[in-house]
């Protein structure tokens, strides 16, 4: 190939690069707009927000600082927290047991070891299935936590049970979709090997797929519990337990400083989940 | 030795009463493509035979067909007492538990301890609910440290594979065949990947296998040292004909020049075993 021939072919500003380029900064330009974006707008308003902060001077203790430590309100606080990670935790389990087993059959590589064949109605079969649990994970992943809540609470009432269902069945959604891209991603070589040794599937899954995925899975997992932690706190807006309750109450009664309190425990328990997490994927590796 | 079970026994006594492999009239091809032209050739039970040939000679495919992996084009192919072209599903599965399949790249799972790789290779007589668990009983663990103790791991078990060298990672693939308790095993370049002092190593070991077992090993390869140090029998494959059969002695500089005529890039794959000190095959002859 010539020398400009290959310039021109492999230069970072050709047209091609440069049309992807102007393409993307003209959807952006076009969302900018249309959502009414700005930056002086934010830049005019925030004095109100370091009012809202301060709190309405008329209004007792309607401040977001100092927050309300109080022995008594602490105490139930931290009794609601752990309601939270309660909440949080059996949610996870439920979609984990849900969403392990359903994601072999929403990879590709794996449903070609469950049901090998190469006969038209094997073809046909491995589509539906593959199909029909992608099918349920994005149904389940694309409604949201607080829907589902909704739904739920008008089930079985108020309390953390409408909030831990919401959450799994949302997060089922979420882990198909995370597990099966893992598992499309393992190296075929083990599975070749197994394969040859005339091993039925259920055990070339065990040892040539679930070990190759089991980091990725744990921290996919760890990753969703952090998640539904946040989740939770907002669930509780709808009646479904947990802190949530008590976050949704004191802001519509104004009382920041009880807000500030919660906001605190719920980053302090964030973040300490976020560094056991880092212990459980360091030993997981 | 690995005492065998009932069922393997009689498997072994049926394959002593014939030819391992008997290939007549043998074609194999891809698509419009034939690699295989006309192989004719018999293997008896525990004969260490070597296939030699350039790169796209036909070695793999060969290697492949024998496990029932590439259907038989044309002519016939017994493997085992079997036609592997004719098997599928179950029948398929039980043919090859008698056949060991060693890979270039060894296959092995690098997150899982040596144990677990070697079991792999006996998950064919392990029941599902124990190989779900790893659960292994004590002939099983004896099997598998006796065939650690013929490749020299012994001392490994409990290492990840991934913290092995490439040939203790190959020793750990013979091991895994090993416990197999198989009738045949085909090697495909083992000793491809592996530095000279390795590759001895891995050779060795495979042959020890054989001779310590009495199994019968097809092993390609690319160096021709290797093959003359190990083989009992070579053949040695062009263009997918056979243009050399008989023993390591009758290996003379013009049969390697046959096989190795029309290789544009012969010195592509130099011989491990003896570095730079062995003449590639061309110049060999």
């Amino acid at each position: 190939m010539e020398l400009e021939e290959l310039r021109r072919r492999t230069h970072p500003l050709r047209p091609a690069n440069l049309g992807i380029l102007g393409g993307g900064l003209l959807v952006l330009g076009v969302c900018w707009h249309q959502t009414g974006m700005g930056v002086m707008e934010l830049v005019a308003g925030s004095g109100n927000m370091w009012e809202y902060l301060r709190g309405n001077p008329e209004v007792p203790d309607s401040g977001f600082f100092p927050p309300n430590l109080s022995g008594k309100m602490l105490g139930r606080y931290l009794l609601a927290m752990l309601e939270t990670v309660q909440m949080a935790l059996l949610a996870l389990v439920i979609s984990v047991v849900v969403a392990f087993p359903l994601s072999f059959l929403a990879s590709r590589n794996t449903l070609e070891i469950i049901f090998p064949g190469h006969s038209s109605f094997w073809k046909t079969l491995r589509a539906a299935i593959y199909t029909s649990v992608r099918f349920f994970a994005n149904f389940t992943r694309s409604i949201n936590e607080v829907i589902w809540a909704l739904l739920f609470v008008s089930a079985v009432g108020l309390g953390p049970m409408p909030g831990i269902l919401a959450l799994g069945l949302h997060t089922s959604g979420v882990l198909i979709k995370l597990f099966s891209e893992g598992i499309e991603g393992v190296s075929r070589d083990p599975i070749d090997a197994l394969a040859a040794t005339g091993a039925a599937s259920p055990k070339i899954i065990r040892y040539a797929v679930i070990p190759q995925i089991t980091p990725y899975l744990v921290s996919m997992s760890l990753y969703r519990l952090e998640s539904d932690l946040r989740s939770a706190t907002i669930l509780g807006f709808t009646g479904a337990g947990g802190i949530g309750m008590l976050l949704f109450d004191k802001l519509k009664s104004y009382e920041n400083g009880d807000v500030t309190t919660i906001l605190i425990l719920i980053v302090a328990t964030v973040a300490a989940i976020d560094r056991v997490s880092a212990f459980i994927r360091s030993k997981a590796s | 030795m690995i005492p065998q079970s009932p069922a393997r026994e009689s498997s072994t006594e049926r394959a002593d009463a014939e030819s391992v492999v008997a290939a007549k009239g043998l074609v194999l091809g891809y698509g419009e493509r034939i690699v295989l032209h006309g192989l004719d050739i018999e293997i008896p039970r525990g004969q260490f035979l070597v296939v030699v040939g350039p790169s796209g000679s036909g070695k793999s495919t060969f290697l492949l067909a024998l496990n029932g992996s590439v259907p038989v084009r044309s002519g016939s192919l017994v493997v085992l007492g079997r036609n592997p072209s004719t098997l599928h599903g179950s029948s398929l599965e039980r043919f090859r538990e008698r056949i060991g399949f060693i890979f270039q790249s060894f296959h092995l799972v690098g997150r899982l301890p040596v144990l677990h790789n070697v079991a792999s290779g006996m998950l064919s007589r392990i029941p599902i609910p124990q190989a779900i668990l790893r659960m292994y009983t004590r002939d099983q663990y004896r099997k598998i440290l006796e065939a650690l103790r013929v490749v020299g791991l012994e001392d490994r078990v409990l290492d990840r594979c991934d913290r092995l060298s490439g040939g203790q990672k190959q020793r750990v693939a013979i091991a895994r065949s090993i416990v197999q308790e198989p009738d045949l095993i085909l090697a495909d370049e083992p000793i491809s990947a592996l530095d000279p002092r390795s590759a001895d190593r891995v050779m060795e070991t495979l042959r020890r296998a054989s001779t310590e077992f009495g199994i019968t090993v097809v092993c390609n390869l690319h160096h021709l040292e290797a093959a003359r140090k190990y083989a009992d029998r070579i053949v040695g494959l062009n263009e997918g004909r056979v243009v050399f059969d008989g023993p390591p002695r009758e290996l003379t500089p013009s049969a390697v020049k046959a096989i190795y005529k029309g290789d544009s890039d012969p010195e592509d794959a130099p011989d491990p075993l003896h570095g730079e000190e062995t003449p590639s095959p061309p110049s060999a002859a």
